[in-house]
């Protein structure tokens, strides 16, 4: 899961001036024969955020696993194994982690040095982002074939991350319900309330269904980076584990 | 308040056959219901020997007479014996003598006198004007007046605490809870469908022992009756934890007593005292019996607890009913086949391009010798990205400089 990560890496590197294609170290990757596109290595994704990725990955696969176990048990190993019992256990253990990634990127959004880590990637809110908005959807309508220039995401892919952080929130929130109902006191405090606005069957469809919808993103998910990565031609696939994005050398 | 002869309850239950032997046990049961020490059963069987009997009057709006039923078809000492003692019966449309005017004014003298209680039973129609009318008075009206003064309200059964029944969709009559309708004095939900008679007795001797209700959750339910999951506190959960389920009626688990999740028990989503309460003088009650819990004493009961043999609520409109693994399936799928659609048409997008490229490339070099002077600069005259499927032009070496695609600015680089 760590990638091969350069020896750069690492928590030191990401000072403020990390932002500047050429980076803490300008390598540059000079097309054939020192042609007109040389290649920029630009560090877009930092440490905390390939970390807080893959975790949530791993994470979200044992929470769906163990989450459809739950609602559908069909295994049946034979009695005096407590397998209910655990999925259960490993369920809550996992959300746990997972209320606590989602807080970490949160807060790492509005604390990350690195521009292409901080809450504006994900919602436009300077001209050039918005402006961006419109060549975005023009080239995933087919009317051009380059996506818009821009180092980390486009604004369009930007929202969607909005869209499935809400859909983590509205997951975590039914899940403390569900949790307070079995007598999580704290849960129950800080959520129960809204069993006054919804009843708890539906909280439990509403959760069992966003699960769904998650692995719904993860398909579209991979199949940007695919089609970004193959438009581009800068990397995205590995950036992902190494962090670092190939830039044409005249890149904003 | 009405002093009858201010002769103790044990005394005038023994005149009825219910001797103090048995009277001692009932407080000492009531007393465990309330999930009080044991050591209170004496003060119970004090406080109830000489407090007054309050007044109480028991209205019926839309209901079936089944919590009526609950509690007249009980253990023995019957609990109606028992309550008929501790309380004052005034009015109750099923079982009184007095009928028309002498029965209204019976209820009329009892709110005059106040500090009654007021058990209600079914939901109020706010829809349908004038309906359940009584004397003249419509179901609201007969309400509001009856709780005037009133030291307390119990709800009994669902539809008076939460709606119930009457009030799920599309609630033809404008069903409304009590709490709907009136504020401001106490109220107690017991809900169930039907309540259950030993809670509704363990909330009147709570308040004849102490002078209120009980301590009670956010939906006014005591929690001495409804702060325990069924699902915690059923015989079943040892088999549920060991993932032994029943998957058919009848079939090899569910005759072996195993857990009934997967027929559809509600246990997990509903609080209720009956696996240790039970029903019908304690003889069993639907787990036992070999039956899901359909978790009658919740909100929306009707519409949120069904289909009652499901794991989770279908999204159903009159056209559809769909599972939500049904809509999870569908939506990869979905996603799934839109993805690949748009991926081919990326390709297509791309080869068609190049294609056009080529030709013109080919038409520029018959025309002239300039290559690459003004070929298609803009619009999808771009190529930098030379990971691109088969995108790669011949004039590609002028391109980047060239970019106009997306706005970009080269003023801009660095
Ligand atoms: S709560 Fe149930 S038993 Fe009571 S009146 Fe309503 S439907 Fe009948
Ligand atoms: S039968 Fe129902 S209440 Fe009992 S353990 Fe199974 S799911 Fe829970």
């Amino acid at each position: 899961m760590t990638a091969p990560a350069p020896a750069t890496d690492g928590p030191a590197a990401h000072e403020p001036a990390a932002h500047e294609p050429a980076g803490d170290e300008p390598a540059v990757h000079g097309a054939a024969g020192g042609g007109p596109a040389p290649f920029v290595r630009v560090r877009v994704w930092d440490l905390p955020v390939r970390l807080i990725h893959w975790l949530l990955v791993l994470d979200l696969v044992a929470l769906s696993v163990t989450g459809f176990l739950i609602g559908t048990p069909v295994i049946d190993p034979g009695g005096g194994v407590y397998w209910m019992s655990w999925t259960r256990t490993i369920h809550k253990v996992t959300a746990y982690l997972f209320i606590a990634l989602i807080f970490a990127r949160l807060c790492w959004h509005l604390r990350s040095p690195n521009p292409w880590s901080r809450w504006t990637e994900w919602i436009p809110s300077t001209r050039e982002r918005l402006g961006q908005i419109v060549p975005s959807l023009r080239f995933y309508m087919f009317l051009t074939r380059e996506a818009p220039p821009v180092v980390g995401h486009n604004p369009l892919a930007g929202l969607t991350y909005c869209v499935l952080y809400t859909m983590f929130g509205v997951e975590i929130v039914t899940g403390l319900v569900l949790w307070g109902a079995e007598g999580t006191g704290w849960a129950s405090w800080l959520t129960g309330w809204l069993l006054h606005i919804v009843p708890l069957p539906t909280l439990r469809l509403i959760h069992h269904l966003i699960m769904w919808l998650t692995w719904g993103f993860m398909i579209h998910h991979l199949y940007s980076a695919i089609l970004v990565d193959r438009v581009e031609g800068t990397g995205v696939m590995t950036s992902i584990f190494s962090g670092n994005k190939f830039l044409p050398k005249d890149h904003r | 308040m009405t002093r009858e002869s201010g002769r103790p309850l044990s005394a005038r239950l023994a005149d009825a056959g219910v001797d103090r032997r048995s009277f001692l046990k009932f407080c000492a049961g009531i007393t465990a219901t309330l999930a009080l020490p044991a050591q209170m059963a004496p003060r119970v069987a004090y406080a109830l020997d000489s407090v007054d009997r309050p007044a109480v009057i028991w209205l019926e709006f839309q209901d079936c007479a089944g919590d009526t039923e609950a509690f007249l078809r009980s253990r023995n000492p019957s609990v109606a014996d028992l309550l008929l003692g501790m309380i004052s019966l005034d009015y109750h449309e099923t079982v009184m003598a007095a009928a028309g005017v002498a029965a209204e004014k019976a209820r009329d003298d009892a709110v005059a006198r106040g500090g009654h209680l007021v058990i209600v039973e079914g939901s109020i129609p706010t829809g349908i004007p004038g309906s359940c009318t009584v004397g003249g008075r419509s179901a609201e009206q007969i309400l509001r007046e009856s709780v005037r003064g009133a030291a307390g309200i119990i709800n009994v059964g669902t539809c008076s605490a939460f709606g119930g029944i009457p009030a799920a969709g599309p609630n033809p009559t404008g069903a409304v809870r009590v709490e709907d309708v009136v504020s401001e004095i106490p109220v107690v939900n017991l809900t169930g469908c039907p309540v259950n008679a030993d809670n509704l007795t363990a909330t009147i001797v709570h308040f004849l022992t102490f002078g209120e209700f009980p301590a009670r959750d956010r939906f006014s339910r005591p929690l001495f009756a409804y702060g325990e999951r069924i699902h915690d506190t059923c015989q079943r959960r040892g088999h549920f934890d060991a993932g032994q389920f029943a998957e058919q009626w009848g079939d090899e688990g569910h005759r072996r007593g195993w857990c009934l999740y997967r027929l559809g028990c509600k246990g997990p989503s509903t609080f209720h005292n009956c696996p240790s309460v039970r029903f019908n003088g304690g003889t069993s009650w639907p787990v036992a019996a070999g039956h899901g819990c359909v978790g009658c004493s919740e909100p929306s009961f009707w519409d949120s607890m069904s289909p009652f043999y499901d794991r989770l609520p279908h999204v159903a409109t009159s056209g559809l009913d769909l599972t939500a693994d049904q809509i999870g399936v569908g939506v990869l799928a979905a996603t799934a086949t839109g993805f690949a659609a748009h991926g081919v048409g990326k390709v297509v997008q791309h080869r068609v391009a190049a294609h056009r490229e080529r030709q013109a490339a080919d038409r520029l070099a018959e025309d002239a010798e300039t290559p690459a002077a003004e070929t298609d600069g803009h619009g999808d005259g771009d190529g930098s990205g030379d990971g691109t499927a088969g995108a790669a032009a011949p004039a590609g070496k002028a391109v980047p400089s060239s970019e106009t695609d997306g706005g970009r600015e080269t003023g801009e680089v660095k």
